[in-house]
């Protein structure tokens, strides 16, 4: 039974978003410290299984004149080149240090896309309004406008669950996500409701290492450089 | 009296289910080709999504509607009249159209096809909506964003169709139907090929901390750090006069009439329309959900819950624009 007195300020569903999140944001991290051959082939495995689940939208995709867009989450440790066309791709780059808007070899892409990870994770996912975003300011292009917006509206044009999507090249662990995902908003209520019963020190210190796991400090996570 | 009928927007299949799924009594979409007015970059729908969206929405009692509502050109009629042909072979309920060519060969060639009078027609007056639906038995008209709830209830009186007028999204009151902004900065026509302001010829640029947009070279507006941005058309730029910058056309705002209800039934308005077929699901589904809630209160005789769209809307602001024309 919960506790009467831990009223959470976030809902169960928003906690477990969030914790899927956090979690796809270390994979993220982990993709280029994988060496570029192992990440590519990885990252094109991932395009195959979303390929697979989606054909209109990655038919639509390779139907486009081929270009590159520059994803790039602003608060991650990774940005994304995908590249349109016949040869479609998907290519990971390290961003270093956390917070630097230049990437190297960023003259090659024809269009960029840039926001918080989460929003543009939402935004893929079709569970957030990219204009609503863009007329906010959280969200900003650069470039060739027409290019991104028909990979907006062809992704908007699916409903994609990426997380679902990703976790089933995992094989057999794939079925374990559905259960994760049910169960992980009621314990992770259960955690902050513990968590603030620690006293000061503790719970500064938990929100340390938190932070350290999800590679938002620079040079402590799996995110950062090595 | 009958209800409100709410109609909402759809640029692709998964909007289209959002915005069904979401309560919408009808659905307005577009062919992927120059016949409609949002011919944007993977936006509409081929004839197999048309077919699907049918079944889908049939099955669901929720008509749809598909918008033909650009302009022919002259030796080019073909895109059209397959438009209006295929509209009717894959069983819409009701085609949206402006032109007086296309629409005679709609009524002739498609005698049981409902017609609705588009926006685009910019019909406003009794003598104008009056020739639509004798001439060619159009059903419906939508209409242009122009009038005050008096004017929509004086014009309503003596007109023996139903209206249907917006609700919710972008704002184009200018001259719906004849706008030439875009065309003159781009080439490009809106009434022609369907694209205001289109996306090849934009572009953002940081300038510091501000953003800039630019419609076919012209810099049309920098929006300061952390100001709200709008839309990149033209009559909604912010120009320098007298060394003053100001909007001198429109301003980046969303119209939002859901506390004008009550005045709409009261003026006869048959159906609402919520404007955004470029947006994402994302949006169709918020909207429409908060749309859905407010009319069921309001047919059920309970007061119109405050729901809160501003994350919705452009520039950060709302309006009611001409209904109420706050302005004068």
């Amino acid at each position: 039974m919960r506790d009467p007195d831990v009223t959470p300020t976030v809902n169960a569903d928003d906690r477990a978003r969030r914790f899927e999140t956090g979690l796809s944001l270390v994979g993220l991290g982990l993709v280029p410290r994988l060496g570029e051959r192992v990440s590519d082939a990885l990252l094109a495995r991932l395009l195959r299984q979303l390929a697979a689940r989606h054909p209109r939208a990655f038919d639509a995709l390779r139907e486009m004149q081929d270009a590159r867009v520059l994803i790039e989450p602003v608060d991650a440790p990774v940005a994304l080149m995908m590249r349109v066309g016949p040869n479609l791709s998907l290519h990971a780059l390290r961003r270093e240090p956390i917070g630097a808007c230049a990437l190297a070899g960023l003259g090659e892409a024809d269009a960029v896309i840039r926001g918080p990870y989460a929003r543009l994770l939402d935004l893929l996912e079709g569970r957030i309004d990219g204009d609503a975003l863009f007329f906010r300011r959280e969200l900003s292009i650069a470039g060739d406008t027409a290019l991104i917006l028909a990979l907006r509206n062809t992704l908007d044009g699916e409903e994609m669950d990426l997380m679902a999507d990703a976790a089933s090249l995992a094989g057999p662990l794939a079925g374990v996500l559905p259960v994760l995902r049910r169960n992980a908003g009621p314990v992770l209520d259960r955690i902050e409701a513990a968590r603030r019963l620690l006293p000061p020190p503790l719970r500064r210190g938990a929100a340390r290492l938190e932070a350290r796991l999800s590679g938002l400090v620079p040079g402590a996570g799996p995110g950062a450089a090595s | 009296m009958d209800n409100f009928e709410l109609i909402c927007p759809a640029g692709t299949p998964a909007a289209l289910r959002a915005a069904v799924d979401a309560g919408a009594d009808a659905v307005y979409l577009g062919f992927r080709d120059e016949t409609n007015a949002r011919n944007f970059p993977g936006l509409n729908f081929t004839r197999q999504d048309v077919a699907d969206a049918v079944a889908y929405a049939h099955a669901r009692k929720v008509e749809i509607f598909v918008a033909i509502n650009t302009y022919p050109q002259a030796g080019n009629l073909d895109p059209w009249r397959k438009a209006v042909d295929d509209a009717a072979r894959l069983k819409v309920d009701a085609v949206i159209l402006a032109d007086l060519g296309l629409l005679e060969y709609a009524a002739k060639r498609h005698p049981d096809l409902r017609l609705h009078l588009s926006v685009q027609a910019s019909a406003a007056n009794v003598e104008a909506i009056r020739l639509y639906c004798d001439a060619f038995g159009v059903r419906r008209v939508v209409l242009p964003r122009v009038l005050t709830v008096p004017e929509i209830a004086r014009l309503n009186a003596e007109i023996d169709i139903e209206t249907e007028v917006f609700v919710f999204g972008g704002l184009c009151p200018m001259a719906e139907g004849r706008c030439s902004l875009s065309s003159y900065a781009t080439g490009l026509s809106p009434n022609k090929q369907g694209v205001c302001s289109p996306a090849s010829h934009v572009r953002y640029e940081p300038r510091g901390s501000a953003l800039a947009s630019t419609l076919g070279g012209f810099t049309i507006n920098v929006f300061g750090e952390g100001e709200p941005a709008g839309y990149p058309t033209l009559c909604k730029g912010r120009f320098v006069a007298r060394d003053t910058p100001a909007y001198l056309f429109e301003e980046p705002t969303s119209l939002n009439a859901m506390d004008l209800l009550p005045e709409l039934k009261a003026a006869g308005v048959r159906a609402l329309k919520i404007e955004g077929r470029q947006r994402g699901k994302a949006y169709i589904g918020a909207v429409v959900r908060a749309y859905r809630e407010a009319l069921d209160s309001f047919a059920a005789g309970r007061p119109v819950p405050r729901i809160d769209l501003q994350a919705m809307v452009e520039g950060g602001t709302q309006t009611t624009g001409a209904y109420t024309r706050a302005w004068r």
